[in-house]
């Protein structure tokens, strides 16, 4: 099965190919992931518990980064079994820097097989498309918080400025 | 073939279950008609630990027309709805859609309220529910609220639906003056589900021009949705083939179709835009 999309993101290239290639961000922003632990370079073995609805499965996986190119491009391969099936592939992720912004483009290659293939085929790429949207959610929300923007905004300052001095003339 | 271990219980009343739900949180799984959790559960794809069967509630089974609403129990079969003389009188799409799903064991033991919880992206309810414009009620442990069909479906077996809250009742206005009905379906041939349905609701004014359009739409998208923009393409106009035919264009709008082994996306999308020209056609001519 084809996997592919693009992610608009509201945060920096740097911070985004940060986010998308940091383990703990990874751990956080996989939907359903429980374990990541890194087991060589680039590489981490991964307990997932994917599921929609009341259909769910653990699966334990392999996870490989790689033809890494900061900040623009890398391979995430993938490969992981559990009770309900297994699966294995990989996807190109490709950021293009949108001034402030971050186009993430991915597509990728997946095959599923076992119970979940032979029953549930007409919902793969329906899970596909909503855990991908899951993960891109969580990583812009990891992404912005990594890129540190000052913690008080311009218009709180002058607010309170503001206010101070309507306090202290009337 | 043999479900994992889990704990039963069938409580008498409604509040019970609630209960039963409140305290066991996401580990807990309504048991309505079983005709997908059980199967699922038999696979080993779902495995909860604890099922509330909510099939001796008998309050739950109905379906009463009170004023100008239509109000059917969550717990009402998909055959008694099908066999409902006093439907096919009121409001005919509902006996209509009901006949479409599965077959007969399905429909003996599925139920309306169990399929909508579910929430499968090529169940027949949706459609229907979305194009009649239903309101669903939910008792919660807070007490009961209303969730529009519209707000009702979240993505792909998702619903507005918490943990703990069952969908107790669906409430449909009974449709006045003149009015036509369909529901249209490409079945997949093995399991009997929508590979597209279309459900039509729509009123006519004296001059036979449309007054008030809904079309529900399943199987395309990762969840049923109601077709706005054939719906407004509709509004205002007499129902000829001309208005028909350019409405029905509209029915993929928006919309990132799915594909499987049986249909591609593209198909998908051709199927849709052909059937909701024929279920608009078929339910004027049932006006």
């Amino acid at each position: 099965m084809k996997l592919e999309g693009t992610n608009q993101l509201h945060a920096p290239r740097e911070s985004v190919y940060q986010a998308l290639t940091d383990p703990q961000i990874l751990a956080r922003c996989i939907p359903g992931c429980e374990r990541l632990e890194r087991t060589a370079d680039n590489a981490y073995a991964a307990t997932i518990r994917a599921g929609v609805g009341a259909i769910k499965g653990i699966f334990n996986s392999s996870v490989r980064l790689e033809n890494m190119r900061p900040p623009e491009h890398y391979r995430l391969v993938v490969e992981g079994k559990g009770p309900a099936g297994f699966l294995k592939g990989f996807g190109d992720f490709n950021l293009q820097a949108q001034g402030k912004e971050t186009m993430v483009q991915y597509n990728g290659d997946i095959q599923v097989g076992g119970t979940i293939a032979s029953v549930g085929q007409r919902m793969i790429q329906a899970t596909a498309k909503m855990m991908a949207a899951q993960f891109f959610t969580a990583l812009e929300a990891e992404a912005k918080s990594t890129d540190a923007p000052p913690k008080h905004g311009f218009f709180r300052t002058a607010l309170r400025w503001f206010s101070g001095w309507l306090r202290r003339h009337l | 073939m043999i479900p994992a271990q889990f704990e039963y219980q069938a409580p008498q009343t409604l509040d019970d279950a609630v209960g039963l739900l409140a305290r066991h949180g996401q580990d807990a799984k309504v048991l309505a008609g079983g005709h997908s959790l059980i199967p699922a559960m038999k696979l080993r794809l779902a495995q909860p630990q604890l099922l509330v069967d909510i099939g001796r509630i008998k309050e739950l089974s109905y379906i009463r027309e009170v004023g100008d609403r239509i109000l059917i129990g969550a717990m009402t079969t998909h055959y008694e709805i099908e066999s409902s003389t006093a439907l096919k009188q009121s409001c005919p799409l509902l006996p209509e859609c009901a006949a479409h799903i599965g077959d007969v064991q399905v429909r003996n033991k599925g139920t309306i309220g169990g399929s909508l919880a579910h929430s499968d992206p090529a169940g027949d309810w949706p459609a229907t529910i979305l194009a009649l414009r239903a309101e669903l009620v939910v008792l919660g442990p807070g007490g009961e609220r209303v969730i529009n069909a519209d707000d009702f479906f979240i993505d792909l077996l998702t619903t507005a639906l918490e943990p703990a809250e069952i969908l107790r009742e669906v409430r449909i206005n009974r449709p006045a003056g003149k009015f036509g009905q369909s529901y249209q379906k490409v079945r997949h041939p093995a399991s009997g589900f929508a590979v597209v349905g279309v459900a039509v609701s729509l009123g006519l004014a004296a001059d036979g021009s449309c007054e008030a359009a809904g079309i529900g739409i399943t199987g395309v998208d990762s969840k049923a949705y109601r077709a706005s923009q054939v719906e407004s393409a509709l509004l205002g106009h007499p129902l000829d083939q001309q208005t028909i035919a350019g409405a029905a264009s509209h029915a993929c709008e928006g919309i990132d179709a799915n594909s499987d082994l049986y249909a591609s996306a593209d198909y998908r999308k051709h199927l849709a835009r052909v059937y909701t020209g024929r279920a608009i056609q078929a339910a004027v001519s049932k006006s």
